[in-house]
């Protein structure tokens, strides 16, 4: 017997799990825990520990599922099985109503809901109890025969030894460890179960167990014996962004395709432990004087479940299988702030075509990027004084003041660069200057530079094959990621089109990863327009749109005159759905982000570019500093949000 | 539906072609309502049950039985024309029942082999639902119909509503009933996922593949079935006799059957007995 109130882990043999079961019933539980029926592992009510699936396991698949004997003497060797445990706390049937037509009343009856204990829940089911929490309790409205059967049903959770090819709780984060939200938990181990109590009713429990302390070997296996089955599980789906990832995806063809198997049989959704749309139908007596309204588990694979008088708002398979996964892992989080998924795998197991949600999603919405985030490009060359020589293999005339030097012969590690980065660059004699690289090509970059000093004025003034020292890249980049799914806007003004001209090619050699992309550009003048013949061609291409504006025109200029945000007037997407690139004159960027927060663009969604007077690049001169960043390495490109009331403060 | 009256009770009549009378049957097995349901309709004609016949026309015709003869043909028009609302009742009258296995067959073969003298028996080449000779107002389905399903159907009419009949799979009452699925579990050829529910999932509650008695639901994507059942590996004759059942010319399966046809001649080629008779001998996978 225990005396001291729970900190710790116990131990309880195999032999005596018995006494956990006989503990729950002396409390008045109806204890439901994994059985053998009908050829599975299911849950139902058990009236001792010998009706638990001792020496069964279970093997699934997408559509195929099979229980077989192990010869073992192992408790809780299988999986989510068949049953969830939402059949304990939202009954697939449920009395709602009882009307009277003579007397015209309507009733609730009155409900008794006995004290439960679930035993057996494994992580994802836990995740899937607190999702169904959220829908039912978390909201204005709540469904307090929910409640009841929850507050009513004491969990005794299980840890998972192993993992079916079905199972993806380490893609939804949900498992295989259980860390919180049940009264005990038991990990299964050759001789017994490690048990611990989460709560003061399972403590309570606990204390009526002969259970004694678990040795450190015990505990060292039960650690183990989780992170062995998340090890067997391997690397976790891409799952980043995607919400949005999904909802970029509407027109997808593969809808089309996954209608051609899908049977609108519904199992997936009566079988998935978090789906909570319920129908209401009449039992009526025959005259109507007594009416009955019952409550059913529903399927949103149902032809009529989107029905109106005037017709069916999803009347062809495609759109309700769009319609189930887009919510699950997609409008859900809109609703509910979490996916609807929990990755317990039923729904790829009991669908009779075995359609596998994981391929579905991944086929659909594939992943942005590399789901590790690459290291940081990090220069060789890291001390203020270490430039490595390259060669100028091009020099072209962009304007009267302006020169793009193409570079060979580069420290390899500028071609790992992104767009958005920068370079010091120097002359010997000549301090030594920031500049963006406004293109990466395979063996070289481009700097796009203004003569507005001496160094400035001598580098566009180099001849091809001149020398030039270099260091970077530096800084931070684009994250064009952010952009994935969305309509990405590059937003523009006079040399600050060079930092983004490096986005702009690698939107385009990414186009179908965006709803649409769209560069919006003002200068001075005409003659000021850096990439002139480059600009002209993209307006040429439809998969972009080119808008141009410029503050004075000359006799020449037939196109739009004024400040490059008269230009959003062309904007035609969804500015909820926008991610907006800036660079540009300081001032333009304040008057561009204001137009761009008032036509909806989430602030968190635009990124700027910012300039200021660097010496070393690296964050040690102290002369970029703005607030509580180095430019030169917390920038150049912020987020708008990270920048708070330093950005278009004057003086900062 | 029909207002519910004090004065006039709904008049209604049952009627029957090619059919078992299974379905009619129901009628009367609804033994703790039939007193109900005698007070509140007028049962008007109803040869199974009573020799007192009454003429037309009547509020509701409950039709048993596929189109089998050209007599049949002519009465069903004659019937339509005396009913307020004709109910189709079981499978031969919703989807022409197991006679209508003979639409894929020679019709004088199919004559000669069960009837010995079969110049005395004048059918039509064709068993067809009744739906596809007069316009019908509502169908129950099944083999024989669901007790619960007509006494909805019948309560409908009296209040005045719609019949509380889903439109949905078998597989939502297994999930419901907590049944674990026999085809995902054991493998079994089921037709649940395609068929419409009412039956309360009557097969697979015993351990049995669904046959598929109550009929296509809508939409049923049975051709995306039978894909994926050969898929399994099933031989196409397996899965030809598995939709050859007692709807299996009500569309899609009709569709499925015609694809599956060549499989459906070498099943007869192998003198396997006619499909529909053993479907279940084919669901132990």
């Amino acid at each position: 017997m225990l005396s001291s109130p729970i900190a710790s882990q116990w131990f309880l043999g195999r032999a005596d799990l018995d006494t956990l079961v006989q503990a729950l019933r002396a409390d008045g539980r109806r204890v439901i825990g994994p059985t053998v029926a009908d050829g599975a592992i299911v849950y139902d009510e058990i009236g001792s520990a010998a009706e638990l699936p001792s020496g069964w396991t279970d093997t699934q698949a997408p559509g195929r599922y099979r229980a077989a004997e192990t010869g073992g003497d192992r408790v809780f060797d299988h999986t989510a099985g068949p049953t969830s445990w939402k059949r304990f706390t939202f009954p697939p049937v449920l009395e709602l109503t009882v009307s009277h037509g003579e007397d015209f009343g309507f009733e609730q009856p009155a409900r008794e809901i006995p004290p439960m204990a679930f035993l057996g829940v494994r992580a994802c089911e836990l995740a899937a109890l607190g999702l169904q929490d959220r829908v039912f309790l978390g909201g204005q409205f709540t469904d307090e025969d929910y409640r009841g059967r929850r507050n009513a049903a004491l969990v005794v959770a299980v840890q998972c030894s192993r993992a079916n090819a079905t199972c993806f709780c380490t893609s939804m984060g949900t498992g295989p460890e259980v860390r919180a939200g049940y009264d005990l938990l038991l990990t299964e181990l050759a001789e017994g179960f490690v048990v611990e109590a989460g709560s003061p009713a399972g403590t309570a429990i606990l204390q009526r167990l002969p259970a004694r302390r678990a040795t450190h070997a015990e505990m060292g296996a039960a650690v183990d014996s989780v992170e062995a089955c998340r090890a067997s599980m391997g690397e976790p789906l891409p799952m980043a962004g995607i919400h949005e990832r999904l909802l970029a995806q509407l027109d997808n063809p593969r809808w089309a395709e996954v209608a051609e198997r899908c049977l609108d049989c519904g199992n997936c959704t009566l079988s998935c432990p978090t789906c909570f749309c319920t129908a209401t139908v009449e039992r009526s007596d025959l005259d109507g004087r007594t009416s009955t309204s019952e409550r059913l588990w529903d399927s949103c694979f149902d032809a009529g479940f989107a029905r109106v008088a005037g017709g069916d708002f999803r009347s062809r398979s495609r759109d309700r299988y769009r319609q189930w996964l887009t919510h699950k892992f997609g409008t859900w989080m809109d609703q509910f702030s979490s996916l609807g998924c929990v990755g317990c795998g039923r729904c790829v197991t009991w669908c009779p075509v075995g359609i596998d949600v994981r391929e579905e999603l991944m086929a659909i919405a594939p992943p942005l990027a590399p789901t590790v985030e690459p290291e940081p490009v990090r220069p060789a060359a890291a001390s203020p004084g270490a430039y490595s020589v390259a060669r100028v293999s091009a020099v072209r005339l962009e304007t009267s003041d302006t020169a793009t030097l193409s570079l060979t012969d580069l420290d390899p590690a500028f071609l790992a660069g992104r767009p958005g980065q920068f370079a010091m660059v120097a002359l010997p004699a000549f301090p030594a200057v920031p500049i963006s690289i406004s293109r990466y090509r395979p063996n070289g970059i481009d700097l796009t530079i203004r003569a507005a000093g001496p160094t400035t004025t001598a580098l566009v003034n180099l001849k091809r094959g001149a020398k030039v020292g270099v260091r970077g890249p530096l800084g931070t980049w684009w994250p064009i990621e952010q952009a994935y799914g969305r309509h990405a806007v590059v937003v523009a003004g006079g040399v600050g089109l060079p930092p983004l001209r490096g986005l702009v090619d690698q939107l385009l050699a990414e186009r179908e990863r965006f709803s649409s992309v769209a560069l919006f550009y003002g200068a001075r003048t005409p003659a000021d327009q850096v990439f002139a013949d480059e600009l002209k061609a993209l307006a040429a291409r439809d998969d972009i749109q080119v808008a141009l504006t410029v503050d004075r025109a000359g006799p020449d200029w037939k196109g739009r005159v004024g400040v490059v945000t008269q230009l959003f007037d062309q904007v035609n997407c969804d500015c909820g759905r926008m991610t907006a690139f800036v660079c540009g004159p300081e001032r333009m960027m304040q008057a561009t982000v204001q137009t761009l927060i008032g036509r909806g663009v989430a602030p968190e969604r635009i990124f700027v570019s910012l300039e200021r007077h660097m010496e070393c690049g690296i964050g040690l001169c102290g002369h970029c500093q703005m607030g509580r960043f180095f430019v030169c390495k917390d920038g150049p490109v912020f987020r708008l949000t990270q920048l708070g009331d330093t950005f278009n403060r004057e003086g900062i | 539906m029909a207002a519910s009256a004090t004065h006039t009770r709904p008049r209604v009549a049952v009627a029957k072609f090619a059919s078992c009378d299974g379905c009619q049957l129901t009628l009367l097995d609804l033994e703790d309502a039939l007193l109900d349901i005698a007070e509140r309709f007028e049962v008007a004609d109803f040869p199974e049950a009573t020799s007192r016949r009454s003429p037309g026309p009547y509020d509701v015709v409950f039709v048993e039985g596929a189109i089998s003869t050209a007599e049949q043909a002519d009465q069903i028009q004659e019937l339509r024309r005396q009913a307020r609302f004709l109910v189709t009742i079981g499978a031969c009258a919703t989807a022409g029942g197991i006679q209508a296995l003979r639409n894929w067959a020679d019709h004088d073969a199919v004559r000669a082999a069960v009837y010995q003298h079969p110049e005395y028996v004048e059918s039509l080449a064709k068993a067809t639902p009744v739906g596809e000779h007069v316009h019908v107002d509502a169908e129950l389905r099944g083999c024989p119909i669901d007790p619960g399903q007509l006494l909805e159907l019948l309560t409908a009419v009296l209040i005045g509503r719609r019949p509380q009949i889903r439109d949905e799979a078998v597989c939502r009452e297994c999930k419901r009933k907590g049944l674990v699925c026999v085809e995902v579990a054991q493998g079994m050829a089921c037709l649940g996922p395609v068929t419409q529910s009412g039956c309360g999932a009557l097969c697979p509650t015993y351990g049995r593949g669904c046959y598929g008695c109550f009929g296509p639901r809508n939409p049923s994507n049975a051709r995306g079935w039978s894909r994926a059942l050969l898929a399994q590996g099933r031989a196409p004759e397996e899965v030809w006799r598995l939709f050859a059942g007692f709807t299996a010319y009500a569309e899609p399966f009709r569709g499925v059957l015609t694809e599956l046809g060549a499989a459906r001649e070498r099943a007869d080629r192998e003198a396997v007995p006619p499909a529909g008779e053993q479907p279940l001998s084919t669901a132990r996978g």
